[in-house]
């Protein structure tokens, strides 16, 4: 076919790899606190075969980390979930807020290994977009992705659903190093991708924020 | 044998130490690269247990500058299951254990690396 609808499908892939390895490593982690803590309860039920008492506040605690820890994985399945989900629709009405909540929880293990924080900032109404939902997310998580190059560590983004002029869009807020060329510097599929989905990307160099502009 | 263990995961990191300890050995943590530094200047480890992924500094970092303060700590990774971390991991000559580990093969790393 033609370059767009290529570069498209390979930035889509990267996209799926990218969250499908974070969540895969994510769940990993669960896995191994889980099995630590199994473990530890091997070794107690040995010790107290042997004759040694069972602290009763230990297994307690051993118990609450089994439960947070199928807390965690539950939501991150749910996250996955929703994500597998979004590209059940080719164009649809997009809730932008709960858009940006599922992409900065994604995003979230990435920030985390940068030090970085995401805050998503609730509007007062819900603002919708008819759009792509997975062309969406993608470009979330490109501008994201260079925002957290352009912060610096310990900072935190702020995202905020919000329509201005009649246009729906999605602002992210605390980008120190924001320049003006940060849209140069964004992989050249974002391009694309602005195109495909009808958006804009908005610089401000000043406040430190991105406007990512749909209709 | 005194072990270092170096994980950004606590609740692993810390029950992982629990379970040495009961084995006898003498284990300290960090959850970050910075702290297991700062332990490292104040103590000698036989061997340091280092997570791949980490904020900021990762477990091939934080070994190049353990080995500048210790030459002769010996090394062995954790890593996620299928990625590129495990071929690093293996290419620095280190033994690596993908999570969850089997505390046993665990221990059993550990002493090869230290016999070597």
């Amino acid at each position: 076919m033609h370059s767009e609808y290529d570069s498209l499908g390979e930035s889509g892939l990267q996209f799926f790899g990218k969250v499908s390895a974070s969540i895969a490593h994510e769940i990993k982690n669960v896995l191994a606190i889980i099995n630590e803590n199994a473990g530890l309860l091997e070794d107690l039920t040995f010790a107290a075969q042997k004759g040694a008492a069972i602290d009763p506040d230990r297994l307690n605690r051993v118990c609450l980390q089994f439960n947070k820890q199928i807390l965690r994985a539950d939501e991150i399945l749910k996250n996955m979930s929703r994500f597998a989900h979004s590209v059940d629709r080719f164009e649809g009405q997009v809730d932008l807020h709960e858009l940006a909540v599922l992409v900065s929880n994604l995003a979230g293990r990435p920030a985390a290994m940068r030090k970085l924080s995401i805050v998503v900032e609730p509007p007062a109404t819900p603002i919708i977009a008819k759009n792509n939902p997975f062309l969406v997310q993608n470009l979330i998580w490109l501008c994201l992705e260079s925002a957290f190059g352009a912060t610096t560590a310990g900072g935190t983004l702020r995202l905020a659903a919000e329509r201005n002029d009649g246009r729906s869009g999605l602002r992210i807020c605390g980008i120190d190093g924001l320049t003006e060329d940060f849209a140069a510097q964004l992989p050249a599929v974002c391009a694309d991708l602005l195109d495909a989905s009808g958006a804009k990307l908005i610089v401000d160099s000043v406040k430190k924020d991105l406007n990512l502009v749909l209709t | 044998m005194r072990v270092l263990l170096v994980d950004d995961e606590e609740e692993f990191v810390t029950t992982l130490a629990e379970r040495l300890t009961i084995r006898g050995f003498a284990v300290e943590y960090a959850t970050k690269a910075a702290d297991a530094l700062v332990l490292a200047g104040k103590n000698v480890y036989d061997i340091a247990v280092l997570d791949m992924k980490m904020p900021v500094i990762g477990g091939l970092q934080l070994r190049e500058m353990l080995e500048r303060q210790h030459p002769e700590m010996k090394f062995i990774f954790l890593t996620g299951h299928g990625s590129e971390d495990d071929y690093r991991a293996g290419s620095t000559g280190a033994g690596y254990l993908v999570k969850p580990v089997d505390i046993n093969i665990l221990i059993q790393k550990m002493k090869e690396a230290i016999e070597q």
